[in-house]
């Protein structure tokens, strides 16, 4: 009898009728029991009993996208439990921050685990989507998913936005000064824009409330909703890209063809097919253990990465938001300062056309790139071009967003950030 | 299936399982330990050395290690010091080293209404040492230095009538007397050129304080402000009361305690009941009552207390008033009362006052001093101005202007003074227009004061 200890003792309560009745299939010990098992249960159903080898290889997905949706469980769990000492009060927002620190028992690492994920989810999913392009995941049949996933980018833009204001610090509040200022050079709607968030003309107790409820319940509710759809079409769309999917993947039912008199199952109707079809099944492992065991092993490295990070280094807190103090420079938050860069030349241009048409052209992108080629590899020849344009503006997105954090001092004039900086006079 | 490919799986999850739990033990250790937990185990040692009896040792034990606080909601603080200064309030720690030493003289402002940081400033909400005492980045109020803890008493209470603070009223009116009302605004008076003063104690160090008197121009570049030669008592005056200007209000509770009853607030409130008006100080002012000049050597301090509670009790068919003093005011009046055996504070009180020593007290509450001089004798440097580099001395101001015009030009100011030289910068100092804070009667007695300035018997000078 060579079986761990831990795993004797588990199949004994498996055993059991209570633990039938929770887990009905159990810790699966032939082929046909990992199948039942990624079907039965409500948490893996949404992937397949089978998996290709192809999408496991992490040299592929590097699990970015599985990364974004660890760190977004992490910041409700987090999000959660702070919502238990938080007040959206202007009063004492500031002072929760403080009791956080000094006498809440780990309240602190609370406060730095949401706030680093907060970055890193930021980071990640900027990376997921260059993963993405950077094979041609986003072609046919998964355009729409490539739309949904640019709508996430920017949820977790407005996530970490509007979380931002929330600690009420003098950081808090001029990067949200700043941030809602930039909203307001669009024309035409963006002062309406910039009034209706604010709540005001000024970021005050009503921005704060506003900021509050965008961060605790609409935001992740649409994000919630919309991660969901996002991995159900990833499993409906046939898992992830690969080199060898035929190029005619999907063959939409025309039910106009079909005759008219007859019974139809539901396999005849579905759009698509299983992941099975027209694929050689020495591709195909069992996602009981292969996928599953490699997307715990995930979790656990990136919640001891998020630990590691809230143990050791403290989320920021400035003096008390102090609306007649601006710091010199007032700068927005670091995933903003491209942007804010951008302004600084052309309030209009840089905050709005630009980055206007950059959102535009992300969600166009898979209608006018109709390419079949390419497809499943990465920085693969026959997309040189698109590969090339695209690095160019990741390019120029991340040299503007240096240049705002690290070489923009008092007035925004040039600094070099290996100088010291020089002394800030203030008006007298 | 093939098990070699499961077993690696098992031993990735034995690696990060670990890795994960480690950290959770460390987080949970380092969350665990907070300084103020080592105060609290001398303080039950210390406890536990000073027990005589077993019964008091074992309760000495007893003692819980917790965060002590002192919750001031009017106050918007929290203060939390009590944390690991557990003996403040424990006269038996008299002599004691910090943090177990005891905190005399609490008995007018109790530690449960007042707390600690309302005095000496620092982060209450804190709980470790550097965070706690403020020395820490963004904390804009480190904790006040004990020199100047007098400071503090100024945030609540009239800086002149404290008894306890001579330093804050001495540093009042050096303020008053230098004439700084004449470029900073404080409590809505005075000038516009410099910056308002109402919480600069809050935002300056002491250090930067002294250091902008002297010369400032070295930390504030382009400052207008002339440098200020003060006799270092003076300066550490200045430096003390610009520390009480913190815009700390005092609500609820605290400010229906704040009025000391003081000699000063006698006689503010002496000048506004109108008591001139049936009794008279010097000879001057109502013969209904009898005059007050010895007042303080017929009667008693309780006799005149009960007086202003009820004239009819110690006077009956006194035709006086029963005023409603409450029990501070009419032991300010009782103060005031007393003093008046000193010629100077009898003359002082404005309606006893002719114009022109009531225009010298417009002149001193507008700063004017700051910059025409003291007695408007001048020498103030303005760098760059025609009028020899310097403010003007209005000494002999009644010889260029009558009145009439002399009133105009308080009212409009000179915005425009005329340079020396062209190509260097415009003199910084220049007269503000006094419209909007003076009063017709103030400007009335200011003139009256400035054509007094012209020493006597030089009239026929031209």
């Amino acid at each position: 009898m060579n079986t761990p200890f831990l795993k004797r003792l588990w199949q004994g309560f498996e055993r059991t009728r209570v633990g039938r009745s929770i887990f009905r299939v159990g810790l699966p010990q032939s082929n046909l029991e990992r199948s039942q098992a990624m079907v039965s249960s409500f948490l893996l159903h949404v992937q397949p009993a089978k998996v290709n080898r192809h999408s496991l290889r992490a040299s592929y997905s590097l699990g970015l996208g599985l990364v974004s949706l660890y760190l977004f469980l992490i910041l409700i769990g987090t999000g959660v439990l702070l919502m238990f000492y938080y007040v959206p009060s202007t009063e004492r927002a500031y002072n929760v921050m403080k009791d956080l620190q000094f006498v809440v028992s780990a309240g602190l690492v609370l406060r730095n685990m949401h706030r680093w994920a907060a970055h890193l989810m930021v980071l990640f999913v900027v990376l997921h989507l260059c993963r993405v392009y950077y094979t041609g995941a986003y072609k046919r049949p998964r355009e729409f998913n490539w739309v949904i996933g640019v709508g996430l980018f920017l949820l977790t833009l407005g996530l970490s936005f509007t979380g931002y204001l929330l600690p009420w610090d003098q950081l808090a509040f001029w990067a949200i000064t700043v941030g809602t200022s930039i909203a307001g050079y669009a024309p035409v709607l963006g002062p309406k824009l910039k009034y209706l968030l604010l709540g005001g003309n000024v970021v005050g107790q009503e921005a704060l409330i506003r900021f509050y409820a965008l961060h605790v319940i609409v935001l992740p509710a649409v994000a919630g909703l919309a991660v969901a759809v996002h991995l159900w079409r990833v499993r409906k769309d046939g898992g992830l890209s690969r080199p060898d999917e035929p190029a005619d993947l999907v063959q939409q039912v025309e039910l106009s063809q079909l005759p008219v008199n007859k019974t139809y199952g539901l396999m005849e109707l579905a759009r698509g097919r299983t992941p099975q079809v027209d694929q050689n099944p020495e591709d195909q492992v069992f996602s009981w253990p292969h996928l599953v065991f490699r997307e715990l092993l995930l979790f656990l490295l990136v919640t001891a990465m998020v630990l590691f990070l809230a143990i050791f280094w403290n989320a920021p807190l400035e003096e008390l938001a102090n609306p007649i103090h601006p710091p010199n420079p007032a700068k927005a938050p670091w995933y903003f300062l491209g942007l804010q860069e951008l302004v600084s030349y052309s309030a209009f241009w840089g905050g709005v056309v630009v980055p206007g048409l950059l959102v535009l052209a992300l969600v166009l992108l898979p209608y006018l790139d109709r390419g079949r080629r390419g497809v499943g590899r990465w920085f693969a020849r026959e997309r040189a071009v698109a590969n090339s344009v695209f690095s160019l503006c990741l390019l120029v997105a991340v040299v503007l967003t240096l240049i705002g954090s690290l070489f923009r001092g008092p007035n925004w004039g040039w600094v070099e950030p290996w100088k010291s900086t020089p002394a800030i006079t203030e008006e007298h | 299936m093939n098990d070699g490919s499961v077993r690696k799986f098992y031993g990735w999850f034995t690696v990060l399982g670990l890795l994960v739990g480690l950290l959770v033990v460390v987080g949970y250790y380092r969350d665990e330990y907070r300084e103020w937990k080592d105060y609290q185990r001398r303080y039950v040692q210390e406890e536990e050395r000073r027990a005589s009896t077993p019964q008091q040792r074992a309760q000495a034990a007893l003692i819980p290690i917790q965060v002590r606080q002192i919750l001031l909601p009017d106050l918007n603080r929290v203060d939390r010091c009590t944390t690991c200064h557990l003996t403040v309030d424990d006269p038996s720690y008299g002599g004691y080293p910090q943090p177990l030493a005891y905190h005399p003289l609490h008995e007018q402002h109790p530690f449960e209404k007042f707390g600690c940081t309302i005095c000496h400033r620092g982060q209450g909400r804190a709980t470790t040492v550097a965070d706690a005492h403020g020395n820490v980045a963004h904390w804009d109020e480190p904790m006040l230095p004990l020199r100047y803890i007098q400071a503090s008493c100024g945030q609540c209470h009239q800086a002149a009538d404290n008894p306890g603070a001579p330093e804050l009223a001495h540093g009042q009116a050096v303020f008053e007397e230098r004439g700084c009302r004449g470029c900073h605004k404080l409590g809505g008076v005075g000038g516009v050129i410099g910056p308002e003063l109402d919480r600069v104690g809050a935002r300056r160090s002491p250090d930067w304080l002294k250091q902008h008197f002297l010369a400032p121009a070295t930390v504030t570049p382009g400052s207008a402000m002339p440098p200020q030669k003060f006799s270092e008592s003076d300066l550490e005056a200045i430096t003390l009361f610009m520390l009480s200007l913190t815009g700390e209000g005092a609500p609820g509770y605290y400010a229906s305690m704040k009025v000391i009853p003081s000699a000063g607030e006698g006689q503010r409130l002496f000048q506004q009941k109108g008591c001139i008006g049936c009794h008279s100080i010097g000879n001057q002012g109502g013969k209904i009552g009898p005059a007050l000049d010895n007042v303080g050597l017929r009667r008693s301090p309780e006799w005149m207390i009960q007086h202003f509670r009820d004239p009819q009790t110690v006077s009956p068919g006194s035709v006086m008033p029963r005023f409603g003093f409450t029990e501070t005011e009419a032991r300010a009046l009782t103060d005031f009362l007393l003093h008046l055996r000193d010629q100077k504070v009898a003359l002082s009180l404005p309606s006893l006052m002719g114009p022109v020593e009531r225009g010298r007290e417009v002149f001193r509450k507008y700063g004017c001093a700051g910059c025409h001089g003291q007695d408007g004798k001048g020498g103030v440097p303005n760098p760059n101005a025609k009028t020899a580099q310097q403010v003007p001395g209005l000494t002999y101001v009644a010889d260029g202007y009558t009145k009439d015009e002399l009133k105009a030009r308080i009212l409009k100011g000179q915005h425009e003074i005329p340079a020396l030289d062209a190509n260097r910068p415009p003199p910084p100092l220049y007269m503000p227009g006094w419209r909007a804070a003076i009063k017709d009667a103030e400007l009335d007695d200011l003139v009256a004061y400035l054509v007094s300035l012209k020493p006597k018997g030089e009239d026929a000078g031209f």
